[in-house]
């Protein structure tokens, strides 16, 4: 087996800047019918936004993609947290990366985020992972 | 202040909705991996799939994602509100303007092609704060994803705000 990561180790980032077709499809794959993500119009004059938002599950996909891309051919994902503080607009481009908070036999801890290029969180979590 | 969840709101505490049935197929796992931009071969291709010991592709992680938003938003077109979103499964408030809150999700067995998942609803917590523009309500939903075979493949806890 593979040695197991060092507390403190940055996981690869992997940066997103999803079109309004990424939003789309992700959309129209959940059957998401809300129109924040794909109405334009609607967004702006009804809801206060300044754009289509890119969706919180799509972000919560992109940190499970970042954290398993580092850690799948060593360990299972076993848990995930993440909440969003910040909305994220069609057009921000979002760096999604993490640190290894703990490592273990009993599993490994990552800490993980969504970020601006201007560093605000969008969306932040954890990730618990066990050895295969 | 007036509170915003009221008596009739308070009564949805504990709900437990209608259990739902999502049949896997692989065109479904296909488009959401499309969608994310997933590109292993398991999720897309039945003999790699085979090779990597499923028996059949398997879904991308946050698939359950895809079931439970089914279950709530595949409803009659007249129960959907101006905004998209399916009127029928959130208390009566005062407000509809809703933001993804935060998620814990659990992982069971893989979820793959074929499987039957049937999606376990219940409306576990509601709560008022006050927010930095004002009143803010969280609604806490709790979602068990079972297969056919009785396994557990997700437990998801889901806040949604409401402002």
């Amino acid at each position: 087996m593979k040695t197991l990561p060092d507390v403190g180790a940055e996981i690869p980032t992997q940066v997103h800047s999803p079109t309004a077709l990424d939003l789309f499809m992700f959309s129209a794959s959940a059957w998401l019918l809300h129109r924040i993500h794909y109405d334009t119009p609607f967004t702006i004059e009804h809801e206060g936004h300044p754009g289509l938002l890119i969706h919180g599950p799509l972000q919560g996909v992109y940190l499970a993609q970042a954290a398993e891309a580092y850690l799948a051919d060593v360990a299972r994902l076993q848990s995930m947290t993440y909440r969003h503080l910040a909305p994220a607009y069609l057009g921000d481009q979002l760096e999604c990366g993490g640190i290894v908070s703990a490592s273990d036999r009993d599993g490994i801890d990552l800490d993980l985020w969504a970020r601006k290029p201007d560093g605000t969180s969008t969306t932040t979590g954890t990730a618990r992972f066990v050895l295969r | 202040m007036t509170p915003l969840i009221t008596a009739e709101a308070r009564a949805w505490a504990d709900r437990k909705y209608p259990d739902f049935d999502f049949q896997v197929t692989p065109t479904d796992i296909a488009r959401f991996a499309r969608a994310t931009g997933e590109t292993n071969p398991i999720h897309f291709d039945h003999e790699q799939a085979a090779k990597a010991g499923y028996s059949d592709v398997v879904a991308p992680t946050m698939f359950p994602y895809v079931i439970r938003q089914h279950g709530s938003a595949l409803v009659p077109r007249e129960e959907l509100e101006l905004d998209g979103s399916p009127g029928t499964d959130v208390p009566p408030l005062p407000t509809r303007r809703a933001m993804a809150g935060e998620t814990a999700i659990e992982f069971g067995p893989p979820i793959l092609a074929g499987d039957t998942i049937t999606v376990r609803k219940r409306l576990a917590d509601m709560y008022e704060k006050q927010g930095r523009s004002g009143p803010l309500v969280f609604v806490e939903m709790e979602f068990t994803f079972t297969n056919q075979r009785g396994a557990t493949v997700a437990k998801e806890s889901f806040t949604r705000i409401y402002r």
